[in-house]
């Protein structure tokens, strides 16, 4: 173990922590960038820090490939190649071989995948995730997982959830630093409350630092998307982090924050930057509209971001989708949205007005009042 | 080639601080805007619609100053979704780009991609190849554009022509750039810093002529064009 997870504050079934790591002491509830080949795209690591992101992902997938994990290993880490100095998480390069390389299949030894660089088959074993993410040096990596989308159904969700519980044994066993980089089992299982509880129990028997809950995020419907949420954070352990991969929009993380989740990755603040649109209280303005064209407003009044302090709505419009500058514009205005987010997370939990922040947040999105029962 | 050490604009001072044995002079230029003043030869950095191309505008300050604090703009960017009423609202370039400390040169064409078309340039105005079609701009026209953006240097608008076209082509280019000269002129908003445009291609006598014409009028500086091709 090389963390420490200590609470400061709850709100029924929220609470808000202190997360320290190797390279950093992180706060939670926390959104983390995706810097999938070692940058975030659009920001500096300087820009980063001064929008107070706290930890980053990286892909393995694409760092295997480049610049391959050894030459990172030989030049001090990921840390050090990429000049980020606090903290970092790398997924195992299950997920993004499965949903990238549509010849990519799953057996009990691992994946086995084309090569994108020359076709020539390859195999992503348990034991070879794990070496990958011991020479990129991040503080927390991933197990590989065997992830099936929810919207399939069948044998195959029991199949891939036993299957993970087998494949974590093999994780544990090949990781060669467990006292400078965490590994989190995936809590698997589809949306079957029974295959779910089955993974969980498994997942906690091995103790491990941390946990997260894999397999949503890909397109099952809300209510579903919820229950798996709020089953899997009643049952994971209170004293460790829970970790709800693939999310993602500001309402889901504010509610799996709600249900007791506390860490978050998703490439849509940023992506979503790129096709010209900006995160908001309201929820989303579309820069590229005709209607900005005029308008001299910032893109939030209320933000006190860079972009919105010095730009307005009619200028950012005319660069989106145009000009490279547009999406760094935005994109370093939607992530400095969702740091805030996670800085409103923590302080309304630690200063007991949680409760209010997310019927505020709510009442902006969607100009409906809500009754704080739906909370719980 | 003005013989004085020395222009004073509203916006603008130069003074020439040393020379070389040649013709080579090493000068120093204030800009209002600019908090410190910047050494000449300088270079200006080139933007797209007024920001720097390769560095966010919050980073700008951790490139060397003041060297990096004199940006080319070309008003022609602009043309491109956001119109020059929006830009008089906004309240002009340092406004609208959130540089208050950096100074803005404007000169209708850039080094890539709105670049002067010859063949299309007419008696009425200065044809130019952009992203977003060709464009025909008048002096008018150009003039309006600098009047909303109120860079602190801008050049008038020029005929510029290749180096192989005809004499009878490359002469009624400097005829044209000495009558828009004078038009712009006469449409020039105070504050700004008018620098006169010389064409004139490879001719000596050419460029001796357009040369002499702008110095006779009351400009603060001179923008040759010159074919690097």
């Amino acid at each position: 173990m090389a963390l420490r997870f200590e609470v400061l504050g709850r709100f029924n079934r929220a609470r808000a922590a202190h997360l320290t790591l190797p390279h950093f002491v992180c706060e939670t509830p926390l959104f983390m960038p995706v810097g999938t080949q070692g940058t975030i795209k659009g920001l500096t690591t300087n820009q980063l820090e001064e929008i107070g992101c706290q930890i980053i992902l990286g892909n393995t997938y694409h760092l295997a490939l480049r610049p391959t994990s050894e030459l990172i290993d030989e030049l001090g880490g990921l840390h050090k190649f990429m000049n980020w100095p606090r903290a970092m998480l790398t997924d195992s390069g299950g997920f993004q071989m499965v949903s990238l390389l549509h010849l990519a299949d799953i057996t009990e030894k691992g994946v086995t995948f084309q090569s994108p660089v020359d076709g020539k088959p390859m195999l992503l074993t348990p034991e070879e995730s794990i070496q990958i993410q011991n020479r990129i040096g991040a503080d927390i990596i991933m197990a590989l997982d065997d992830v099936v989308r929810t919207i399939i159904t069948g044998p195959r969700i029991e199949e891939a959830m036993y299957r993970t519980l087998r494949w974590i044994d093999r994780c544990i066993a090949a990781h060669k630093r467990p006292h400078e980089q965490n590994l989190f089992g995936i809590v698997q299982g589809g949306l079957d409350p029974v295959l779910r509880d089955i993974c969980v129990r498994g997942l906690v028997d091995r103790n491990l630092p941390g946990y997260a809950i894999g397999g949503l995020a890909g397109g099952e419907d809300k209510d579903s998307f919820w229950r798996v949420v709020a089953q899997c954070t009643a049952a994971l352990p209170e004293d460790k982090p829970r970790y709800v991969m693939g999310v993602g929009y500001p309402l889901d993380i504010v509610v799996c924050s709600a249900l007791g989740a506390d860490m978050y990755d998703c490439v849509y603040p940023t992506r979503t930057a790129r096709f010209g649109t900006a995160l908001v209280p309201e929820g989303l303005l579309k820069l590229k509209n005709r209607a900005m064209s005029d308008d001299t407003r910032p893109i939030d009044p209320a933000c006190a971001c860079m972009v919105c302090k010095n730009y307005t709505r009619a200028y950012i419009h005319s660069l989106v989708t145009k000009d490279a500058m547009g999406s760094q514009l935005l994109s370093y205005h939607n992530l400095y949205y969702m740091m805030q987010l996670s800085r409103n997370l923590h302080s309304s939990i630690v200063q007991g007005r949680f409760p209010e922040f997310v019927c505020n947040f709510l009442q902006k999105m969607v100009c409906i009042s809500l009754s704080l029962s739906s909370c719980h | 080639m003005s013989s004085s050490n020395s222009i004073h604009s509203s916006a603008m001072k130069f003074a020439v601080k040393a020379w070389s044995n040649g013709r080579a002079r090493a000068g120093v230029l204030h800009l209002d805007c600019c908090p410190t003043p910047i050494d000449t030869p300088s270079l200006l950095l080139s933007t797209r619609k007024g920001l720097p191309l390769f560095i966010s505008p919050d980073l700008l300050p951790s490139l060397p100053s003041p060297d990096s604090h004199l940006l080319h703009v070309s008003p022609l960017h602009f043309l491109e979704g956001l119109s020059m009423t929006t830009i008089s609202k906004i309240g002009g370039l340092h406004q609208m780009l959130g540089l208050h400390e950096y100074g803005f040169a404007a000169v209708p064409r850039d080094s890539i991609q709105c670049l002067p078309e010859a063949n299309s340039t007419n008696k009425v105005g200065a044809s130019f190849e952009t992203p977003c079609g060709r464009l025909l701009i008048k002096p008018a026209e150009y003039m309006e554009m600098i009047s909303s953006l109120r860079p602190e240097l801008w050049a008038t608008l020029a005929d510029e022509v290749p180096a192989w076209v005809s004499d009878k082509r490359n002469k009624t280019s400097v005829d044209r750039t000495i009558k828009w000269l004078d038009e712009c002129i006469a449409l020039s908003p105070t504050g700004g810093a008018v620098f006169g445009a010389i064409v004139g291609g490879s001719s000596l006598e050419e460029r001796q002529r357009c040369a002499q014409e702008v110095a006779r009028r009351n400009v603060s500086g001179h923008c040759s064009f010159v074919d690097m091709r």
